[in-house]
């Protein structure tokens, strides 16, 4: 137990949440690779980049829809979109599922209805990889815009999750890349790419964990990860699988298996990423006249047993 | 129109949990819901050491952080200045929960009993299972509305008439004469966490 | 009765009655919505409240819902008894149930009705005076105790300030005291009696600006809102207050002599030979000598007395010496001076850990704080009065009183405002529950106005037992079977009915009688006296035939009740009198008298029945419900401010018989008036008339004094000595019964003479707000809110003794004290308490297996309590609750 979070750390937004903002993240991502792959003239890994980046957010919308609890919850935030961050996420996200959907229909799908009109194609996927960036950003900007937590209410967050995205859409495309068999030079690039992605990340994330770290509200949410609870999930999630190993295995330029561990371990290091920002999201204590408050982290005890009830 | 607000005093508060049961009892919230809520503190070392309780609840702000955040407008400020939640137009998305600074909004997936799963539920939890779906819901945001249906009856809210200690005074802050304007005026009153810029309606005067 | 309202077509409908979830006895409004109890609130016209309310009576309904509450008469098939011992319950009728019970009773009567034991729980108070009381009476048993009620809380507390306030407690007159001293009570802060009005009342203090100090090991509520907080060793707050008595005395020479010379027996002439009053040889009367015209006079000559304080008398003294028929006699006040010489504030520290400086510091503010000679004009019945004015309170309660030093200690600590004259008047130390009462004008009922004896001393006019405070009663060999009779104060002990020879002492004092049935009203003696195995074995399983009258199975019932009845919860019964006896329980202040009511809220759910209603059937069937009808008269005269007129007693020859109810408008209109009987009073639940000023502050009303030094405490200790030779029961109990003296002195407990260093640890309970007793664990919404808190559940523990002994925050300990018991709990590191002690909350670490949500919450303290002659107080009975332990690793 961290006692210096007790009873102040976000405890609602947990795994469903973490792998909605991952997939948004990946998917986005994937699109984006996708997009460029096909300007580079690279079809199958743009195939798979499209094909695979909208499913990606629609099954993370699928599990913020879960996290809302009720169908009922999950129709109406679709019918009353609004001013917040989760509304405009929302319209960015339905715009760049649709976009991409088009896309994939009209000229990824095995068997497409359209022809090769280039043109059209581009800019069609330029348009799906603008609001895939949107997409990408958005899930900084939604945990940066929870004022009270300051954890993540700063700009370092949506450049984190934006590079962490991309690096993780390159992952995808290029785990999926290897089990279709994709032209490994083209694959070998894109991992040559993604050394480059993973030292931003990095660079990065070591920028957000200092900052958090010198400024006190946010230093005991930096500790939570770098020594406390997360600890584990940190260094061996984030930082080992997700960062270190992949980037040893882009870096020595591992073909086949080699490159789809060091995709399946980033994207794992992605997931964890999201997961132990989520769960550093503290608020600071209240203070008055010199006091400290923090709420009883109510335990999660199992009911009592129900014991013997007098005879009736 | 009138602007509420409250003022709790901690000179006079003793940290006895009334308020919180109070709530609950008019609220009927279910377990682990404390829409008002008693924090404790301690601070110094031995023997120069003083503890100190600070109740809280949802501190109605005029510019409220859960109101910023709702992407549906759910939850919005009424004419007299009580922050509110539309339970059919909430979604459950729990960004007010991450966007208020004081931890005062509450989400249960579904209502349990108090007493262990598997007995039949006592004609007051029945009572209180259909009173919190019919007011709070289950899957939805909910808080502290300075007990709508109390004042409606001509009452204060109840955690203001049960205190012990008088600790708690409600109020008009618009009329610059009521009791909770003159005591925040006249005693150093504060509000929690101000740079948040949420400017609370809830006040609180010095405990010494 | 109570016309039901309607909302939305449904019943809605709020009716007034009185909380019973503790005896503080606040007016509550109970709402009712569609036949079901939703809601508590504070019932703003009752003067006990005023329309607040606390933490637990607002939890009141789900105590009325809970699932695990008895609701059919139960007949235990297991015949072995004892601690975890499955009793193989099953459901009766009720008519079984009483044929059992009668049968059994009946047997009884017939060998020795002193056979029944009654047992009932503090929670219940007032329902205690009815139904136990007039039972006992009626039956003819003089054995009764209400386990920790009494020897935890008050045989030292009550007995003293009967002594001293003619009241239950005392408390400072909040609305004008400027500086409160609280020894170990939270009074004001949540606890004690009243609590809900004190605290409203402290808290005006505070904001007030008046300064607070306390002395307890550990941040307590009331150390919490204190200006200085004194952390104290425990059990020392006896020495803390001789400390201050001296220094005001020797060191500062403060004292009020208009206070001392008229209000006291300090001006008595002490003979030097026997410490006796020198007595007038005509009338007995003690005597004390008159400075103006240079002679002895009776103490209550009216040239040397005061009553009022604008009363004009002779100066006597209160120093020197003075020759009265050849004898050279002391005035007891130089005695006392003298006498607390050796509490120097360097000794004081020495006991207490409180610094010397803070002693003689707090002293000198004390008497600064009093403004001796300052006064204050009032408005009585007979125009502007002026009386003294002496804002400082000097006040305490079970953490200071529960130890082997109880008796002196509360005398100790109420002496500091006796010296400085703060007692029953403007500002000071007042008694509480309010007693003094000139009764409401249309009965002159209830009348509790206190009178001086012969003494000249304070003797109450209404007393919540049969027997008064004072004067004492005389030791008699005993026919109880815990020998009570021999000991001259209080009501019960422990250390004999809990002894492993305790029918050796039965014998030896040719007590022909042994224990037979117990008869529970409520308690969970198994939990709330003692190390649980001692009580059950030694004490319990002694009995052939327990039933109980009881809300759930509690350990209780499980260890050793044949028959539990389903009592029926405060929320669905009559008790004709809660705010009063007002000893007990009426608020302190000039607002007016209540006499507070409880009516049911809704018809008894289930088989529930009322206690008080099926005593009154027992006795039906007994055949004895004419002695119980003169059992509750009888009760009533002591309790409740007088005999009742005939037209309102009831029956006693048994032509006539009365329902419970009945009884309660019987009482009320005695009290009030025809006009005011039951169906006037139920509309709110309390019937009120405006309190005398001269009431309020009577001290300077009223002609008896109090004592400084306790003449008569010699006799009795004399007397008790004599019994227990007479008996030769010295291998019994060789008590030290020289502690019978006439000053006050600071004895050790065991906790501080604990030889091995092994056990370095102190420890003691203290009384969390949302917890009464142990039936409050049971409530989820009380037990939800204590694990709000972050000290209810836990043993809090400093933090750097911690880190020495490597235990960590939430870690899992067990204490164990010397005699090899030990209980389990976890800790909770803090700086706020004294390093060398440990505070564990409240009756906690319940077992029962039908009590699921108290049980396994927090620590069960009560078992390291031992229950001996060692731990046991000689002057009042009064048992030992801090103990030394070791802590170690669960």
């Amino acid at each position: 137990m961290n006692s210096k979070l007790h009873g102040l750390v976000q405890t609602e937004w947990r795994w469903l949440i973490a792998i909605y903002l991952f997939l948004a993240g990946a998917g986005g991502g994937a699109h984006i690779t996708g997009v460029v792959a096909d300007f580079m003239g690279w079809t199958q890994l743009a195939n798979i980049g499209i094909g695979l980046g909208w499913p990606c957010v629609l099954i993370g919308c699928l599990c913020l829809i879960g996290d809302l609890g009720t169908a009922r919850n999950a129709w109406r935030v679709a019918r009353k979109p609004d001013t917040s961050w989760i509304a405009r996420g929302t319209i960015i996200i339905s715009i760049f599922m649709i976009v991409a959907f088009i896309h994939t229909v009209l000229w990824v799908w095995p068997g497409t209805m359209a022809g090769p009109e280039v043109g059209a194609r581009h800019l069609v996927g330029v348009i799906g990889a603008f609001f895939a960036f949107g997409t990408m950003v958005y899930t900084g900007l939604l945990l940066g815009d929870a004022i009270p937590i300051p954890f993540w209410n700063t700009t370092l967050l949506p450049i984190l999750f934006f590079v962490s995205a991309l690096s993780t859409g390159v992952m995808a495309v290029v785990l999926v890349g290897v089990i279709a068999a994709a032209d490994q030079a083209h694959l070998l690039t894109l991992g040559r790419v993604d050394i480059v992605l993973i030292v931003i990340e990095a660079l990065v994330l070591a920028a957000y964990l200092h900052g958090s770290y010198r400024v006190p509200n946010t230093r005991m949410a930096a500790e939570h990860l770098l020594k406390g609870e997360l600890a584990a999930m940190f260094w061996m999630g984030v930082a080992v699988c997700g960062l270190a190993v992949p980037l040893v295995i882009d870096a020595v330029g591992l073909h086949g298996a080699g490159a789809a561990a060091a995709s399946i371990l980033g994207l794992i290091g992605g997931l964890c990423l999201r997961y132990v920002v989520l769960a550093g999201g503290a608020m600071y204590p209240m203070a008055a006249a010199g006091f400290e408050f923090r709420p009883i982290k109510r335990s999660k005890d199992p009911m009592p047993a129900i014991g013997k009830m007098p005879p009736s | 129109m009138a602007r509420y607000g409250m003022v709790i005093d901690l000179k006079r508060c003793y940290g006895c949990y009334a308020c919180s049961m109070a709530c609950k009892v008019a609220n009927h919230t279910p377990p682990n819901v404390f829409w008002s809520r008693v924090l404790k503190g301690e601070s110094g070392t031995f023997p120069n050491v003083v503890r100190q309780a600070l109740p809280v609840l949802c501190f109605h702000c005029e510019d409220p952080g859960c109101v910023k955040v709702c992407p549906t407008k759910a939850t919005y400020a009424n004419d007299d200045g009580v922050v509110v939640i539309d339970k059919e137009v909430c979604v459950g998305c729990k960004y007010c929960m991450m966007g208020c600074p004081y931890g005062a909004r509450y989400t249960v997936p579904e209502w349990k009993s108090y007493f262990p799963e598997g007995l039949p539920l006592s004609e007051l939890e029945q009572f209180q299972k259909e009173a919190w779906e019919e007011k709070s819901g289950c899957g939805v945001a909910t808080k502290c509305d300075f007990c709508t249906e109390r004042r409606e009856d001509g009452k204060e809210p109840s955690c203001v008439t049960a205190c012990p200690a008088d600790a708690r005074i409600f109020g008009d802050l618009d009329n610059p004469d009521s009791e909770a304007s003159q005591r925040i005026k006249r005693d150093r009153g504060f509000v929690l966490k101000p740079e948040q810029g949420t400017k609370p309606k809830v006040y609180y005067l010095p405990p010494r | 009765m109570i016309a039901a309202k309607e909302r939305n077509g449904k019943e809605d409908v709020w009716i007034p009655t009185c909380c019973g979830q503790c005896y503080c006895m606040c007016g509550i409004r109970v709402r009712r919505q569609n036949g079901v109890v939703t809601e508590v609130e504070g019932n703003p016209e009752a003067p006990t409240g005023r329309g607040k309310i606390c933490v637990k009576g607002l939890a009141g309904p789900q105590l009325l819902y809970d699932p695990y509450r008895v609701n059919y008469p139960l007949k235990r098939t297991n015949p072995k008894k004892g601690i975890g011992v499955d009793p193989k319950w099953e459901r009766i009728s009720w008519d079984e149930a009483l044929d059992i019970i009668i049968k059994k009773l009946k047997k009884c009567q017939e060998v020795d009705p002193r056979g029944v034991y009654f047992q009932a729980t503090t929670t219940q108070a007032s329902e205690i005076r009815f139904g136990v009381i007039g039972f006992m009476k009626a039956f003819g048993t003089p054995n009764y105790w209400v386990s920790g009620g009494g020897l935890h809380c008050g045989n030292g507390a009550h007995f003293m300030n009967g002594i001293m306030h003619v009241s239950w407690s005392i408390i400072p007159d909040f609305a004008h005291c400027n500086l409160p001293l609280n020894f170990g009570c939270s009074k004001g802060h949540g606890a004690g009696h009243v609590a809900v009005q004190n605290a409203t009342q402290a808290a005006d203090a505070r904001a007030r600006g008046s300064r607070t100090i306390t002395f307890d090991p550990f941040q307590s509520a009331q150390a919490a809102k204190a200006h200085e907080w004194q952390p104290i060793r425990v059990g020392t707050d006896g020495a803390m207050a001789l400390g201050l008595v001296n220094s005001l005395l020797n060191e500062h020479g403060i004292w009020d002599d208009e206070y001392i010379k008229y209000k006291t027996n300090g001006p008595y002439l002490i003979r030097p030979s026997d410490g006796r009053y020198m007595r007038d040889k005509e009338t007995n009367k003690p005597l004390v000598w008159d400075l103006v015209d240079g002679c002895q006079k009776i103490h209550s000559d009216p040239s040397v007395t005061r009553v009022e304080y604008e009363d004009e008398a002779h100066d006597v003294a209160i120093q020197g010496r003075y020759t009265v028929d050849g004898v050279e006699c002391t005035p007891a006040f130089e005695l006392l001076k003298e006498h607390v010489k050796k509490y120097t504030p360097q000794y004081v520290e020495e006991i207490t850990w409180v610094p010397a400086a803070s002693v003689s510091r707090i002293a000198k503010e004390i008497g600064q704080a009093a403004e001796i000679g300052a006064t204050v004009t009032i408005q009585t019945e007979k125009g502007p009065k002026k009386i003294p004015k002496r804002p400082i309170a000097a006040h305490y309660f079970r953490g200071s009183q529960g130890h082997v030093n109880s008796g002196w200690t509360c005398l100790s600590i109420d002496m500091v405002n006796h010296i400085v004259g703060a007692a029953d008047t403007w500002g000071g130390a007042m008694g509480l529950g309010a007693t003094v009462c000139g009764g409401y004008e249309g009965t002159g009922k209830p009348y509790q106005i206190p009178y001086a004896d012969d003494d000249g001393l304070l003797v109450a006019k209404a007393w919540v037992y049969d027997h008064l405070p004072y004067p004492m009663r005389v030791p008699k060999p005993p026919t109880r079977l815990d020998l009570h009779d021999m000991f001259p104060t209080s009501i019960y002990n422990a250390f004999t009915i809990t002894s492993p020879r305790w029918f050796e002492m039965l014998d030896r004092f040719k007590i022909p009688y042994r224990p037979d049935i117990m008869i529970n009203f409520g308690s969970n003696s198994v939990m709330t006296m003692g190390h649980a195995e001692t009580v059950t074995e030694n004490f319990l399983k002694k009995f052939n035939f327990i039933f109980s009258f009881q809300l759930y199975i509690t350990e209780f019932e499980e260890a050793v009740a044949d028959i539990v009845l389903p009592d029926t919860c405060y929320l669905e019964r009559y008790t004709p009198a809660v705010s009063f006896p007002s000893t007990f329980s009426h608020p302190q202040g000039e607002d007016d008298w209540g006499w507070t009511i409880r009516q049911p809220v809704i018809e008894p759910l289930y088989e529930r029945r009322d206690f008080n209603v099926v005593m009154l059937d027992i006795c039906k069937r007994l055949g004895i419900s004419d002695k119980y009808y003169k059992g509750l008269n009888d009760t009533i005269i002591m309790r409740y401010g007088g005999a009742m007129d005939d037209k309102y007693k009831l029956c006693e020859d048994g032509s006539r018989e009365h329902e419970w109810p009945e009884v309660t408008d019987r009482l009320l209109k005695d009290r009030f008036g025809e006009e005011h009987g039951l169906d006037h009073v139920s509309e709110k639940a309390v019937f009120t008339w405006p309190k005398r000023k001269e009431d309020v502050y009577w001290k300077w009303f009223n002609p008896a004094r109090v004592p400084l030094y306790f003449e008569y405490f010699i006799d009795s200790g004399e007397q008790i000595a004599k019994l227990c030779d007479e008996f030769d029961a010295k291998e019994f109990f060789d008590f030290d019964w020289s502690r019978f003296k006439a000053l006050a002195d600071w004895y050790p407990c065991p906790s501080h003479t604990e030889p091995d260093p092994e056990y370095d640890m102190y420890t003691f309970y203290w009384r969390a707000v949302m917890h009464c007793n142990s039936l409050t664990q049971q409530n989820p919404w009380l037990d939800e809110c204590s694990q709000e808190d972050p000290y209810v559940y836990a043993i809090q523990m400093h933090a750097d003794t911690a880190q020495k002994k490597g235990i960590k925050q939430g870690e899992k300990v067990w204490l164990e004290n010397s005699h090899g018991h030990r209980v389990r709990g976890w800790v909770a590191l803090t700086e706020g308490i004294e390093p060398r002690h440990l505070a564990v909350a409240a009756v906690a670490g319940h077992w029962g297996e039908y009590m699921p949500i108290a049980k396994g919450k927090g620590t069960f303290f009560n078992d390291l309590v031992e229950m001996d002659k060692e731990h046991t107080d000689p002057l009042t009975l009064n048992q030992d609750i801090c103990c030394r332990v070791k802590i170690y690793k669960a």
